[in-house]
């Protein structure tokens, strides 16, 4: 296979492609939120020592949405700059970014059944709608995860698996719905994080559209 | 020994901290104990009391707190919802300590009354004979739990002293803040106007209803409601108005602002109901704050535990429908 125009015109290797191609670069971006909370906690911060416990529920839930609307922003990034280097550097990550969003989420779900003082609590209140589409979300998050090992991609077939990892975007809106409703009042936060997400997104789909037009009269090689 | 009957407020043994109340370390001590989650007991000395505005006040026998474990002073400070100063329970404390000036207050009464007028706080509360000290427990909707010492007045002092008319069944206070000062925040606080709240004539008038001008024996932080903040211990505590700059005595029912915004979610009465959940979590328990990361949930009692004084207000209502 020969390399495509837009990789053989992409920018030459910079500083900021090596470090975005780094596994420890990317372990570490992604660890630096887990272990954020022993500042606060370190420095004790009254507002967070006077109920720990929902402060690391929603620290954890928070990081877990942004990195399941970073995971998922890659593929827009790539379609949109194919040129840009980083931005290819990033793409390689995307599973271990995918995983990490996942255990966020399993954390968050710990604290909660932390501060609900155990199961009774806990199944009581899952019943109630906003905590059901948190539990859907996340059995979506744990399917994923759990298929994201390469035998399982084998085992699945190429195809079958990227239907089934399609419905990451079912997990991010999702995400998106449960965050909105955790709050008395809309939490402007999860704007910041599904807005980019959901623009990419749109370039994405008009940049897919566009390129698919002349590619009826002359199909690309490759 | 002295025996006495514990009251219907008042905690099981376990939860008693020894010796008296207001014992409170320098800040960093008991926090530290806090943040080792130590398995409670914080062993405080006596507080060096601010000597003005009415204060010391003296404690009111019959809310002495007794069993009750008092809240830590920088947790009820640095816990707060007060939306116009931001949506996080750390803003109030950072955003209302801006130049934001609750004193001199005037408070207006007006409404179906005999005695309107704008009153001078310190002047009213000088007429009601000083401020007192009670101890309460506080729930909040979000299902977390605070003991807080407060120093006031009985609410009944100034709904006698506006003497309403006989038309008159609820009251309706209102937040006065400063506009320009807190515009900026006011703009995106999602309340829809200033903050409003209301009582039955006779809920105000109960014996438990309290104009909170301090706590622990100092006046009342800006980020807890300065200068006037209700507290009506057996309701959720988004009743409990912060900054009354106004209140009005009508013959309907006001709209409060939580019942506003989520009529489904928060209701005019709002009394603490361990058997009525909010949508989206179980109001049959509650979280204590400071409690640390290990200390589970207790038990929220019918009225938050004051069913003996007030139930009596509610009889033959149905308490699902007018949560
Ligand atoms: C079994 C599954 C889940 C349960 C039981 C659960 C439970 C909760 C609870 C109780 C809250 C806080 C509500 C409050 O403050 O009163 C919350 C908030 C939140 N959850 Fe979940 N959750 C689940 C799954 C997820 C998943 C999969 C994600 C993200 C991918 C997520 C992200 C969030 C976020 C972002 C918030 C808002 C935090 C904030 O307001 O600061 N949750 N969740």
């Amino acid at each position: 296979m020969s390399p495509s125009p837009a990789a053989s015109a992409a920018s030459a290797p910079s500083g900021l492609d090596r470090l975005f191609r780094s596994k420890v670069f990317v372990w570490i971006v992604i660890l630096i939120p887990g272990l954020y909370p022993a500042w606060p906690l370190f420095r004790q911060d009254p507002t967070v020592l006077a109920d720990p416990l929902k402060y690391l529920l929603h620290h954890f839930g928070f990081v877990a949405c942004v990195l399941l609307a970073a995971v998922l922003a890659l593929t827009p990034l790539r379609v949109l700059l194919p040129k840009w280097r980083p931005a290819l550097a990033l793409n390689r990550h995307r599973r271990l970014i995918g995983v990490s969003a996942f255990f966020y989420a399993l954390i968050h779900v710990g604290f909660q059944f932390l501060h609900e003082g155990g199961w009774p609590t806990f199944w009581t209140d899952i019943r109630k709608p906003f905590l059901l589409i948190g539990s859907i979300t996340f059995l979506i998050l744990l399917v994923l995860a759990v298929t994201s090992f390469k035998f399982m991609v084998r085992w699945l077939g190429g195809r079958k698996w990227k239907n089934l990892h399609r419905l990451a975007y079912l997990a991010a809106f999702l995400a998106a719905c449960h965050q909105a409703a955790a709050r008395k009042i809309f939490p402007v936060q999860v704007l910041w994080i599904f807005v980019p997400l959901a623009l990419l997104e749109l370039g994405r789909i008009i940049r897919q559209n566009s390129d698919r037009a002349p590619a009826i009269s002359a199909p690309r090689q490759g | 020994m002295r025996i006495r009957t514990p009251k219907g407020w008042e905690l099981r043994e376990s939860a008693v901290t020894p010796e008296s109340l207001y014992r409170r370390r320098d800040r960093r001590d008991f926090l530290k104990t806090l943040g080792l989650g130590a398995a409670g007991a914080l062993f405080l000395r006596s507080a060096a009391r601010a000597a003005d505005g009415g204060f010391p006040a003296a404690v009111n026998g019959a809310y002495p707190g007794t069993g009750l474990k008092v809240t830590p002073y920088e947790l009820i400070t640095h816990y707060n919802n007060f939306y116009e100063f931001g949506l996080d329970k750390a803003d109030p404390a950072v955003n209302a300590n801006k130049g934001w000036q609750p004193e001199p207050w005037t408070v207006e009464i007006g409404g179906m009354v005999r005695n309107p007028g704008k009153w001078d706080v310190e002047d009213l509360i000088k007429k009601f004979g000083g401020i007192e000290q009670r101890v309460y427990r506080h729930r909040c909707v979000e299902a977390w739990s605070m003991v807080v010492p407060w120093d006031g007045f009985p609410l009944s002092k100034l709904v006698a002293f506006a003497d309403p008319q006989p038309g008159a069944k609820y009251l309706k206070m209102t937040s006065w803040m400063d506009d320009k000062l807190v515009a900026g925040q006011q703009a995106d606080d999602g309340l829809d106007g200033r903050y409003v709240e209301g009582l039955r004539v006779d809920e105000a008038t109960h014996e438990l209803a309290f104009i909170a001008t301090g706590i622990y024996g100092k006046a009342i932080p800006n980020q807890n409601g300065a200068p006037l903040r209700l507290v009506t211990p057996w309701k959720y505590g988004f009743k409990g108005i912060k900054c009354i700059g106004r209140i009005e005595f009508t013959d309907r029912a006001p709209v409060n602002t939580w019942q506003k915004l989520a009529r489904d979610e928060y209701g005019f009465y709002a009394n603490v109901n361990p058997k009525v959940d909010h949508p989206r979590w179980s109001q049959a328990s509650e979280r204590v704050i400071g409690g640390g990361l290990f200390s589970g949930r207790q038990s929220t009692l019918m009225f938050n535990g004051y069913e003996q004084q007030v139930a009596s207000l509610y009889q033959g209502m149905d308490l699902a429908k007018n949560f």
